[in-house]
């Protein structure tokens, strides 16, 4: 309205647009071109497909990208509260890291961070939370940090280029699930040149690019200004990180894992004095993420091992979103931060008390916030101590604190830790909460009070961190604010105990007071039994065993019965009474399915036994039949409700209550007010769910599809199969979520397990000792849950690929370290290939840029996991240290590897295609096993082993008296062979995979020593000075071959007859002196005697001509070699 | 490498869950105390059977047993499956004893399982051939096993004491089962089944047929019974008749009953030797009976039968990590000790809620996500 009448009021000047000048004629030449385009278009068919071919291709075209856009859609099976996303922020050394988080941290909070130790939870919206976690420098720590990382910042030196670490990090992250990547330049303000500094950038945007996608974010931070990163920039990658989606990745949706942001050693002060290196029993803190930890869950902690859980337990979220109330932005009181490895954050609440940590700078820099009333008392009450801080703050002024963190290697321990103490012991009792208390004895009136109040505290916690109201102190302020508040709580969280129809109750009777709580805790409770009666039957007791029903009891004597009888019965009758009995007496009851006795039928031929199911068949009232599922439907949502408070309040006894649901007998009353709420809640819930599907489907159909539980999953509209199975698994969440929000609280953990989002206290015992003594915050820890079948050693096959960037090829044997799941561990693989009928053909090295399989025993994984090597774990190597990806293609008990083998024999005696041949096997046995197989000789005759020799034949030694020799073979030949031919069996034998592994211990040593595991046998022979042994055998020389004498060639005398002339041989004997011809003397002719003199003067001169010429080249040369040389 | 740890158990009590189980979710189990203080100890000749089919079926698998085969060692392998699988199954069980774990270790094989199983078809213990075929594969379906895979054909019939039967089944592998939301049991609209005869004449049958539809005509008129009359080498090695009859309701339930008359085995002969031989009762008076046994079934509710309780309990608990919902009539007492079993090895528990008003109960859970880990990735 402001608006509107401002506007009336004034008159604005008129825009006055340029007549002349450069604006003016782009405006001109703009609408002149608009002008023709327009007239091109006044012919729309111009445009239009000409012929009919482009036209289908175009259309294709487009489909064909609509189709490529989609992807399976992801189930999320997280119904809890979001955890906070873990922000890790990663980098090479010295490239400010730990800066910007503590930016980051100042711009959510406004706090100065003093030291990046572990993660740092901050809230930084309504809706969401953040976990900033600096990842360590060493590969181990980067394979950890890839793992649980949701976004990553990669850090890059602008001014120095990319570094080994972003790429290995890339890499890493991709193996593990590619997690959103943002990369941040910084130390741009080295760049004293704005071209350079821009022709950098681009460069290594496109490199960023070319690993990642193209236009993948990466972000510029120009400068420092005061130590800080600006804050304009900061506050725009804020913005950056608010507004990024996280998708689901599949290993980790389908696993549950913490990100351990606190620690604690809680083994008995006793025992670690006894001795200091016995286990440890340890508690890890830290938001549950991936999917529900059940309690029996294994898990695995990186670094140090297995364990199974000896306790977990959900705290009260210390750093809780803030409520839901509607506003714009967070107020100041809600942006908080939880980092207790830093020292920082405020409060701790454990299973059994609540601690406020305070860190020394803390206390002297920030008293504006909510920690100062805490903090303020603390002082009044230790004087020392607080002498001690001051002396402490005045060495850290907010300038060093830089410095500082950089120097201080060694001291991490700046905060004090102390127990918050209210007043008396017994109130004290009840702020150790926990929901898991509230079930134990409650006997009389006041514990229960003090228990309800627990459960209210523990909520509202939730949303008020501020420890005022702690430190009050007594006990009187506490119970009224339990008073006042309960009610509102109950309203608002559906975590407490209560089941919903519990609070409409409660509502009514506010003013009641603890009387009437007392009393709906204990209707609580009875209601509770009565569902678990059944489930108590079948599934043994649980924790309350006073509440036995009267069934049960009358159930187990029955069975006690049976024991003691047990001797005395006949063997037919005794198994049919454990039967009955359910209690397992006997463990030997025979197994069947099947379970009719045919003996007590009733007489389906009355009328009236067969009118009485009349309705359970088509013939039947239809309505009625309905209505049986109708009811029941009902009544299974409404199980909460059975106990009905009204009742409860005119005096009616629970006890004949419970023994009516407990013997089905009697139909419960349905509160009519009771199902109107419940409606109410169906439709709101309907409505959401519309909501959510833009009203795609009919009202209708949803009706059925809540009343019914049926499926309509044919009746989908027109949308295509993509959206019918997003709105499937839609469908499925929101049953699933009905479903489990029906269950009380107990109940559902027991079912489900915890839910994601829950900020949980995992204790786990029996820790190597060196997991305490070398812990270190800046390495956070990770906690995986082990899934189905994860805990068992086999083969497991991969199909690997060596990393381009490694230098050399892998070779089989050689020990390298995988990062499989949540694990690592240093293993052997061998290394294969598929040839084209199947085989696995063992590879002695990896191909140089082909796929092959590993084959490597280990820890198992599930198939499809992703797999990383790396051979060397240390800092100082320049190269990449990523040897290979893989990932997993299926495993195995037995690995199915088989490499080439050639025996090789002599023949001992040749018959005329027969030969035997010895040396190619060893004993008789071996030879039947090969009967039947392919041979060849060098000459390649092939061949066939027939046998194994008979003694007479082969065997020459016996007949000398020596032992007959066993593995000379009988076979047969397409030729006849040589005495001096080689005789092959080409075979292929099974390779053993060595049964290897050894899981990675870095987190029970100092973190700056690099693990070391099994060396390869390179390393061993250098560390030996060892050479490599060579068969002498192998080696190539070169080949000598004698000159073959050949005897002379001698024909028979009664051939030599019948040759012809032509062929006979010719025996010319040898002359002792030379022919005539050769003897005589040469006389000449005195002409020819001229001829003969001239022509050898001419000779001479010529000569002569020509040595005197290459006397003369001979100098010139010389004389040019001088020059050349001089001048060269 | 490293110890293995073995999950302690005893008796003999549920000995397929237990097997099965474990080699789903590759536990090792020791079973101690097995018959232990019977006149005979050890483990039964069916039970060594299933070992043997268990070992048929995976991939390095450890079986010891002790001496006197009151002590199992079991460290399971991994699911292989394949075809042309042949296992005997003897004559101290039927086959539908070993048909309900081989359904389930089939679906999380890594290759579709084809087997030839041989020994006795049908059997007044175990669910028959016919009930598997009629009703178990249709449960199967409901749990999004591909119904296209799943066959069961009976090459012949065999029953007590003898044997000789032979079925051929196919089961196909899936990745995971998704979850289910079955309470709707509906109103039965039509009853079928299959009455046969081996070696004893086809008349008897068709005492059975009339017998039963004497029962069902008063309640609906669609009822159909088949007989299948066999003969020869169709017939198996002993003498004996038998029907097996399913209702199948309007949304899709199927409630199945069955039984087999034959002459007992001979171990069990011995035991009453010094009574007459026992008469077998007569085929009227089966058909009469049967019909009461599947209206019982019908009366009691639920979306199965409560030979099928068990199968349907694991089939929930081995989903995927989503809320299935079942109705079952009153629990019977092999349900209860798989609901036990499954708590002890995949630690999923259901949440059991009586229905007062039907006399039913609804059973909750949350799945346990198994996975086909076997199945090779391309």
């Amino acid at each position: 309205m402001a608006m509107d009448s401002g506007a009336d009021g004034q008159s604005h000047k008129a825009h006055r647009s340029r007549h002349s000048g450069a604006s003016a004629k782009k405006k001109t030449k703009a609408k002149n071109k608009d002008q023709n385009s327009d007239q091109k278009q006044q012919n729309p068919k111009a445009f239009a497909f000409r012929s009919n071919a482009k036209a289908k291709r175009l259309q294709s075209r487009a489909v064909e990208k609509e189709q490529r856009r989609l992807h399976l859609p992801v189930i999320d099976r997280s119904y809890g509260e979001l955890p906070p996303f873990v922000v890790v922020v990663q980098g090479p050394p010295q490239v400010g890291k730990s800066l910007l988080i503590k930016t980051l941290v100042k711009h959510y909070t406004k706090h100065n961070l003093p030291d990046v130790r572990g993660p740092i939870t901050i809230v930084s919206g309504k809706q969401r939370r953040l976990q900033f976690v600096e990842c360590p420098n060493d590969i181990n720590g980067m394979i950890d940090a890839a793992k649980f990382a949701d976004l990553a910042l990669l850090l890059i030196d602008g001014s120095y280029g990319f570094e080994m670490e972003t790429f290995e990090f890339l890499n890493i992250l991709q193996v593990h699930g590619f997690p959103k990547v943002m990369g941040v330049l910084t130390h741009l303000d080295k760049f004293k040149d704005v071209k350079k500094l821009k022709k950098t950038k681009q460069r290594l945007k496109h490199r960023f690019w070319t690993e990642i996608y193209d236009g993948a974010k990466l972000f510029y931070l120009s400068g420092l200004i005061h130590g800080k990163y600006p804050k304009r920039e900061v506050h725009n990658l804020a913005r950056f990180i608010s507004v990024m989606k996280f998708p689901p990745l599949s290993w980790r949706t389908s696993h549950p894992y913490l990100l351990v942001d606190r620690f604690e050693d809680v083994t008995p002060p006793e025992r670690v004095q006894m001795n200091s290196k016995c286990d440890r029993n340890v508690t890890l803190y830290g938001y549950l993420r991936g999917c529900n930890l059940k309690k029996g869950t294994k898990v695995h902690i990186a670094g140090v091992g297995d364990f199974s859980l000896a306790g977990v337990t959900g705290l009260s979220d210390p750093c809780p979103l803030p409520s839901a109330a509607k506003k714009k932005g967070l107020r100041d009181k809600e942006k908080l931060f939880y980092a207790p490895m830093s020292g920082l954050g405020d409060l701790l609440y454990d299973k059994d008390a609540v601690y406020i940590n305070i860190n020394d700078q803390f206390v002297q820099y920030s008293k504006v916030d909510e920690m100062g009333g805490t903090t303020n008392k603390e002082n009044k009450r230790d004087v020392g101590e607080d002498l001690v801080k001051s002396l402490q703050a005045v060495k850290s002024p907010i300038d060093e604190k830089l410095e500082k963190t950089k120097i201080s290697l060694f001291s991490h321990n700046g905060r004090k830790r102390r127990k918050a103490i209210f007043g008396d012991g017994v109130d004290h009792s009840n702020l150790k909460s926990t929901d898991e208390e509230n079930e134990g004895d409650e006997d009389d009136d006041s514990d229960n009070d003090n228990d309800e109040g627990e459960n209210d505290r523990s909520n509202e916690d939730n949303e008020s961190c501020s420890g005022s109201e702690f430190s009050d102190g007594d006990e009187e302020d506490l119970k009224s604010e339990e008073d006042d508040r309960s009610n509102e709580d109950n309203e608002s969280c559906s975590g407490s105990e209560f089941s919903d129809g519990d609070e409409e109750d409660l509502k009514s009777e506010d003013g009641m007071g603890n009387i009437s709580k007392w009393r709906a805790s204990l209707v609580e409770r009875a209601s509770k039994k009565q569902n678990i009666n059944l489930m108590q039957l079948v599934y043994g007791k649980s924790a309350s065993t006073s509440n036995t029903s009267a069934n049960e009891v009358k159930d187990d004597s029955e069975n006690e019965e049976s024991d003691e009888d047990e001797f005395f019965k006949p063997k037919g009758q005794r198994a049919k009474n454990s039967i009955e009995g359910l209690g397992g007496g006997n463990i030997n009851t025979e197994d069947c399915s099947k379970s009719t006795k045919i003996s007590e039928l009733k007489n389906w031929k009355e009328e009236e036994v067969y009118e009485s199911i009349r309705d359970r068949f088509v013939t039947g009232d239809w309505s009625k039949g309905a209505l049986r599922n109708q009811m029941s439907e009902a009544k299974t949502e409404e199980d909460d409700i059975d106990g009905d408070f009204e009742d409860l309040e005119t005096g009616e006894k629970y006890e004949s209550h419970q023994k009516d649901d407990s013997s089905n007998g009697g139909i419960q009353k349905e509160d009519d007010d009771a199902i109107e709420e419940r409606r109410l809640k169906k439709l709101a819930l309907r409505a959401k769910f519309d909501a959510h599907y833009d009203g795609s489907e009919s009202p209708e159909e949803e009706t059925d599809v809540q009343n019914g539980g049926k499926f309509h999953r044919s009746q989908a509209n027109d949308s295509g199969y993509y959206d019918k199975l997003k709105e499937e698994i839609e469908l499925q969440k929101q049953i699933n979520i009905a479903e489990l929000d029906d269950l009380d609280e107990t109940t559902r953990l027991e079912i489900e397990g915890f839910r994601t989002g829950m900020y949980l206290r995992l204790e786990v015992h029996d820790v190597p000792f060196e997991m305490i003594e070398y812990f270190d915050p800046c390495h956070p820890i990770l906690v995986g849950g082990i899934g189905l079948g994860e805990e068992n050693v086999g083969y497991m096959q991969t199909r690997l690929k060596r990393h381009r960037w490694h230098k050399k090829v892998l070779k089989t044997r050689d020990p390298i370290i995988v990062s499989i799941g949540w694990r690592r561990y240093q293993t052997t693989p061998v290394y294969a290939i598929e040839d084209q009928n199947g085989r696995h053909r063992m590879l002695k090295y990896t191909p140089e840029h082909m796929h092959c399989l590993a084959m490597f025993w280990g820890p198992l994984a599930p198939p499809k996991t992703g797999v990383l090597a790396v051979q060397n774990l240390s800092n100082n190597q320049a190269a990449f240290r990523i040897i290979a990806t893989a990932y997993v293609l299926e495993f195995n008990h037995a690995a199915r590897i088989v490499k080439k083998i050639k025996l090789v024999g002599y023949p001992c005696k040749i018959f005329k295609k027969t030969a035997l041949i010895k040396d190619m096997f060893t004993s008789d046995l071996e030879v039947a096993r090969f009967e039947g197989a392919a041979i060849r000789t060098v000459s390649g005759i092939r061949g066939q082993v027939k046998k194994a020799a008979k003694e007479e034949i082969g065997n020459q030694p016996k007949k000398k008296g020596g032992q007959a020799r066993e593995g000379i073979a009988r076979c047969t030949f397409e030729d006849r062979i040589l005495m001096s031919d080689i005789v092959f069996l080409r075979a292929w034998t099974q390779v053993e995979v060595p049964h290897f592994y050894n899981a990675l211990t870095t987190s029970l040593q100092p973190r700056q020593k690099t693990w070391q595991g099994m060396k390869t046998v390179a390393e061993l022979r250098r560390e030996h000075n060892l050479s490599i042994p060579v068969n002498k055998d192998s080696l190539y020389k070169p080949i000598e071959r004698k000159p073959r004498k050949f005897n002379p060639l001698v024909i028979p005398k009664a051939l030599q007859a019948d040759l012809p002339f032509e062929s006979k041989p010719k025996n010319i004997p040898h002359r002792k002196r030379p022919l005539l011809e050769d003897r005589r003397a040469v006389v000449m002719e005195p002409h020819e005697r001229k001829v003969h003199a001239l022509v050898q003067h001419l000779q001479l001169i010529r000569n002569d001509k020509m040595k005197k010429r290459k006397i003369k080249e001979e100098e010139k040369r010389k004389e040019f070699m001088l020059l050349f040389n001089t001048f060269s | 490498m490293g110890k293995i740890t073995y999950k302690r158990l005893k008796g003999s009590q549920n000995m397929r869950q237990r097997l099965l189980l474990a080699t789903l979710k590759s536990t090792p189990v020791l079973i101690e105390d097995i018959h232990a203080d019977d006149t005979l100890p050890g483990l039964r000749p069916h039970e060594i059977s299933l070992l043997r089919l268990f070992e048929k079926l995976t991939d390095d698998c450890l079986i010891e047993i002790n001496e006197t085969g009151t002590k199992l060692k079991y460290k399971p392998g991994i699911i292989v499956g394949g075809s042309h699988l042949v296992h005997d199954c003897g004559v101290s069980r039927a086959i539908g004893y070993f048909l309900e774990p081989l359904i389930l270790l089939g679906l999380f094989a890594r290759k579709t399982l084809v087997i030839i199983l041989k020994g006795i078809t049908n059997d007044s213990k175990d669910p028959s051939v016919d009930t598997f075929r009629s009703t178990t594969f249709p449960l199967l379906k409901r749990f999004g096993v591909p119904s296209e895979g799943l066959k069961l054909e009976i090459k012949s019939r065999g029953v007590s004491p003898h044997g000789g039967g032979e079925v051929h089944l196919a089961i196909p592998t899936v990745q995971h089962l998704t979850a289910t939301m079955w309470t709707d049991e509906g109103m039965v609209k039509r009853i079928r089944g299959e009455a046969f005869t081996t070696r004893v004449s086809v008349q008897l049958g068709n005492e059975m047929i009339y017998a039963a539809r004497g029962i069902f005509n008063r309640l609906l008129p669609d009822v159909y019974i088949a007989s299948d009359y066999r003969k020869r080498s169709e017939a198996g090695n002993s003498s004996g008749y038998g029907i097996s009859l399913v209702a199948e309701t309007t949304s899709g339930c199927c409630i199945s009953a069955d039984t087999t008359v034959s002459y007992p085995r001979g171990d069990e002969e011995e035991d009453i030797e010094g009574e007459e031989k026992k008469e077998l009762i007569p085929a009227a008076d089966v058909g009469e009976k049967l019909a009461s046994v599947l209206l019982e079934e019908i009366e009691k509710g639920g979306v199965v039968d409560s030979t099928h309780q068990g199968l349907l309990f694991l089939l929930c608990a081995l989903c995927v990590n989503d809320v299935s919902k079942v109705r079952v009539g009153k629990l019977s007492p092999y349900g209860i000790e798989t609901l036990r079993e499954i708590r002890d090895f995949l630690d999923v528990q259901f949440v059991i809620k009586p229905d007062p008003s039907t006399g039913t109960v609804i059973l909750k859970c949350w799945g346990s996500g198994m996975k086909n880990l076997s199945r090779k990735t391309t």
